[in-house]
């Protein structure tokens, strides 16, 4: 199979890359229509599979679960909880050929082995449904051609996305049709259809494409979103360390302070961040988020060009093929680090001093989202997409650091974006040790010791300027200002 | 407080608390309570909803901020039993199954975990497993018990754990009689062997030989704002211990006894909302018809071959012990049971698994239960709550009417609740929460009504009202009622219909 997206012209590259745009509600005005009385079969009953079918068949919807055989027989745990929730259970052979729209909902790595195998029992102009384009733009999966071609993918963990529709609401999701595969031209409307089954459309949605679904999501998972994350508790608890500050609190400060500070991120996004620090902190965090950007900058384009020439997933495919050996040695590896074996302390931390005395961890989630965002948007990825994969996604993965620290992010996260992780990472410690050794405990750990917290008006507004008018500013606030008009009435 | 006394005191066992202030997050403070516990008494602490009685008792449990006073002699092995310590081991049992963005799904931690890890008596822990009727429940995951199941997992391993002061607050709330008198026979066992309180909302509920009673009280709002002004500190409500009983002094016992059996006011249920009317239901059906019902959990079988039939305007009361499925019949006709989609269920004309969806059985169902409470743990205004009831949701997620808007409001100055309907829910007490939930229940004046053991953690006033106010709803011709309870004495006139589930595993 060859790389799908080298295959295509650059007008077609770009064009695909430059899709992405938020949907109106009125959009959804058909509801489940499109979907009612067809038969929608899942493959896969992990967190997504299952709640994902508990909630079409909650909107009411026919779904059911086609397993392996073994996975029957042995009466393994895919089994119980499909078999528990009251949904017909059935193998490959025996509901795939009934379906008329096949959900594939296993971990990416089992994409090329699992479409081989159902493509060829599903019926005549039937619907493939992804929750990731990874196995058509980068395996370069060729769909037959009467086969109906969707994406649907929830931003959020299975168990969300089942609570969220509980209480009667959703989480955001985003859809594409691969248009190489929408003979019939029912491709959007099934997909919006889905949305709607899952709850999605009350909490947003996204219409973008295969190619910009896969380009934007890699690169912002293994740059800022995990890379530039575990790279930074990592340098940060080090330094702490050599600073002479308690590791119990070195600890409690990274694992919950990524947090912390992207939750401002969330809210207003960089500068709403910035803004939580006092004004020589601020200009601070700004100066060292500048430096870092310089050094980082090749970096974030060298990911960037490895993602759109195939380099990235090429490497990544091999590493599959020899049974995950660098995968599994870097997991290993991050498992010995200090900041990982080290126990947050039992001390309270203040949520503004989490912005205080972690002036550094704010600079580097400045410096990663921007560069992020700069990098995608230069490679002809469109703002919304760079946005949503960039600064919206941080605080969940930084939620993931606070519940069980590195460990839990790389196993959360897919293995796909745990490769490049460990890629970033692997380049990003070594790039920052000069940066590092000029780093003290008053931007991390200590915060700043200052008499005063005057500063010189022209460098402020400065500043100020500089933060409020960096693009990423300028969509997310658009962005933000939808969901805001769907988000919960609080 | 001199220092010859505190030293009588550690001799003694005593407890003492000297104007303690003892303030909770921003939702309650308990002011200047002043309070001693000898080894020898037993105690109840009752009072009015929000008055401060699980505050108090958590307070002996070392949970809450000390601001204030003091709280000396409290013995290191305390146990509380209460509806928000179990509350929160059921958030962290959801909390792990949040764990599971591995694309896996957590199975929770089982029973057998839960009663036997950090266990001080195995032997007497064996034994109450026994008694509860839980042995066949111990692989079981905790999350997965009913409400009634959940609180005996805790109070085993409360009384397990051999403490030396034991709290237990509302502990007969939930219980079905036979488990009812097993507990408090068992209790009375230990009167002499450990110091117990109790916070009870039904004072008719207390035991014999419990030798004290303390009585709080809410402060008064305008006193409240000149503490404010002067303290500057504290927010949310404040509750005071306003007199301490002797049982023996049958005067004051029984003047405490009128002060909490105050009559309920004439009632009137708000209106309907005019704007928003449902759609017809076809008169010549049933609202619900079970046929041959059955829920089963591998080979536990839960709920074996029901056949039920509700008619409208037939109103039925739903009885049975802990654990014989009472809240999964309900969720088969909610439609939050999974296997509702396996059984035969008509529901307000729907055939159940034929391309309905459940907004579309929700919307003729007003629902109020112990779970309900528990999932409800979005943060949201108390005026909100009772809106959400038009929609079916947990917490708001559309724009309200001003009609919706004027119908809360009526219902907020019935419960006496009209100065908090901004405040935040999750900041009330456990019963001036379910106050909200029932009301949020009845406001869209559902065809059914499902009211599940609704009068949990409300006090005796507010029983009374909420009694009333089910007896108005069935006396009206639009809604039918469900009714589940323990009490016997918590009848409703109007209810005809009996429906008796017996355990099944």
């Amino acid at each position: 199979m060859a790389n799908y997206f080298n295959t295509l012209p650059l007008r077609e590259q770009l064009a695909q890359l430059a899709q992405c745009r938020f949907m109106h509600t009125v959009e959804f005005a058909d509801g489940v229509e499109a979907l009612k009385g067809k038969k929608m079969v899942v493959i896969g009953c992990g967190a997504q599979g299952l709640n994902q079918g508990l909630n079409l068949r909650d909107s009411g919807l026919d779904v059911s679960y086609a397993l392996r055989p073994e996975a029957i027989e042995q009466k393994r745990q895919s089994w119980k909880n499909a078999s528990e929730n009251g949904f017909v259970v059935g193998t490959y052979q025996e509901l795939i050929p009934t379906a008329d729209v096949v959900l594939n909902l296993t971990p990416d790595k089992q994409h090329t082995s699992v479409v081989n195998a159902v493509m060829p029992l599903m019926k005549e102009g039937a619907c493939l449904s992804y929750s990731h384009g990874f196995n058509i733009v980068e395996e370069g999966m060729k769909i037959r051609d009467d086969l109906t071609v969707i994406m649907v993918a929830p931003k959020c963990p299975g168990s969300e996305v089942r609570a969220e529709y509980v209480r009667g609401f959703g989480v955001p999701t985003l859809i594409a049709v691969h248009e190489d595969n929408d003979p019939k031209g029912e491709g959007l409307a099934l997909a919006k259809a889905y949305a709607v089954g899952t709850g999605g459309h009350k909490a947003g949605v996204l219409m973008s494409s295969f190619i910009a679904e896969v380009k934007s999501d890699l690169m912002g998972e293994q740059t800022i979103l995990c890379g530039m994350l575990q790279t930074g508790s990592l340098l940060c608890f080090d330094k702490m360390i050599e600073e002479g500050i308690d590791p119990g609190y070195a600890s409690r400060l990274i694992q919950y302070g990524w947090e912390t500070v992207t939750e401002a991120l969330k809210y207003g996004g960089v500068t709403n961040m910035l803004d939580r620090l006092s004004n020589p902190a601020k200009i601070k965090a700004f100066d060292l988020s500048e430096e870092l950007k310089v050094i980082m900058r090749p970096l974030y384009n060298k990911h960037q060009d490895d993602i759109m020439s195939g380099h990235f997933s090429k490497t990544m495919m091999e590493d599959w093929a020899n049974d995950d050996a660098n995968l599994l040695k870097w997991r290993a590896e991050t498992a010995e680090t200090n900041f990982e074996k080290t126990p947050a302390g039992d001390v309270e931390i203040t949520e503004q001093e989490f912005f205080d005395n972690g002036i550094l961890m704010v600079a580097m989630v400045k410096a990663g989202v921007e560069l992020a965002f700069e990098t995608m948007t230069a490679a002809g990825i469109i703002a919304e997409s760079a946005y949503y994969e960039s600064l919206h996604e941080t605080p969940l993965i930084a939620n993931t650091i606070a519940r069980k620290k590195l460990y839990e992010m790389n196993a959360t996260i897919s293995d796909t974006a745990e490769y490049g992780c460990y890629l970033y990472n692997h380049a990003c410690v070594p790039l920052l040790a000069d940066f590092m050794k000029g780093i003290k405990s008053d931007v991390i750990g200590k915060g700043l010791s200052l008499d005063d917290n005057g500063v010189d008006n022209a460098r402020l507004i400065e500043v100020n300027t500089a933060l409020r008018s960096h693009p990423v500013e300028a969509v997310g606030s658009v962005l933000r200002g939808y969901m805001a008009d769907m988000k919960k009435i609080v | 407080m001199d220092s010859l006394t505190r030293l009588d005191d550690i001799h003694q066992n005593r407890i003492r608390l000297s104007k303690a202030t003892v303030s909770f997050d921003d939702r309650f403070t308990l002011r200047e309570i002043d309070w001693t516990i000898t080894p020898e008494q037993h105690w109840v602490i009752t009072g009015p909803n929000g008055s401060g009685k699980s505050a108090l008792a958590a307070a002996l449990a070392g949970i809450g901020d000390i601001q204030g006073g003091s709280i000396q002699g409290l013995p290191n092995n305390v146990e509380i039993v209460s509806f928000e310590v179990q509350a929160e081991l059921i958030a962290q049992e959801l909390k792990k199954d949040d764990a599971d963005i591995m694309d896996v799904i957590s199975l929770g931690t089982p029973v057998s975990e839960m009663i036997f890890d950090h266990c001080q008596d195995t032997e007497l822990a064996q034994s109450l497993v026994e008694k509860f009727g839980l042995s066949t429940l111990l692989d079981r995951a905790f999350r997965k018990l009913s409400t009634g199941e959940t609180r005996k997992v805790m109070l085993i391993r409360a009384l397990a754990n051999k403490p030396d002061l034991l709290i237990l607050d509302e502990p007969f709330d939930g219980l079905d009689v036979d488990t009812l008198a097993m507990l408090q026979a068992h209790l009375a066992s230990l009167i002499d062997t450990v110091p117990m309180v109790m916070v009870l909302n039904r004072f008719d509920e207390m035991p014999d030989f419990i030798t004290h009673v303390a009585y709080l009280d809410k402060e008064r709002k305008d006193k409240e704002r000149g503490d404010r002004e002067r303290s500057g500190k504290q927010r949310g409500d404040k509750g005071r211990l306003k007199l301490t009983v002797d049982r023996q002094d049958d005067a004051a016992f029984n003047e405490l006894y009128q002060l909490l059996h105050l009559k309920t006011t004439d009632l009137s249920v708000p209106e309907a909302d005019p704007t928003n009317k449902l759609p017809a239901l076809d008169p010549s059906q049933p609202l619900v018809k079970l046929t041959q019902a059955t829920i089963q959990y591998g080979d536990t079988v839960i709920v074996d071959k029901l056949d039920w039939t509700i008619e409208r305007g037939q109103h039925w009361q739903l009885s049975g012990p802990n654990g014989s499925g009472k809240t999964c019949v309900l969720s088969l006709i909610t439609g939050d049971h999974p296997q509702c989609y396996t059984n035969d269920i008509l529901v307000f004309g729907f055939q159940r698994g034929n391309g309905e969806s459940i907004w579309q059985v929700k919307q003729f169902i007003g629902y109020v239960s112990t779970n309900l409470q528990w999932e409800y743990r979005v943060s949201t205004s108390c005026k909100n709550v009772i809106i959400s009831g038009f929609y079916d949701s947990i917490g708001m997620y559309t724009k309200s009417t001003d009609s919706q808007k004027k119908i809360a409001d009526q219902w907020l100055a019935l419960l006496g609740m009209q100065d908090r309907a901004d405040q935040p829910f999750n900041k009330l007490s456990y019963g001036d929460q379910r106050l909200l939930l029932i009301a949020r229940a009845m406001v869209k004046h559902p065809p059914l009504l499902i009211l599940d053991e609704p009068c949990l953690g409300l006090d005796d006033i507010n029983r009374q009202l909420v009694l009333a106010l089910i007896e108005k709803i069935c006396q009206g011709s639009e809604t039918t009622v469900l009714y589940v309870n323990h009490h016997a004495e918590d009848q409703i006139s109007g209810i005809e219909h009996y429906l008796a589930l017996e355990k099944n595993h």
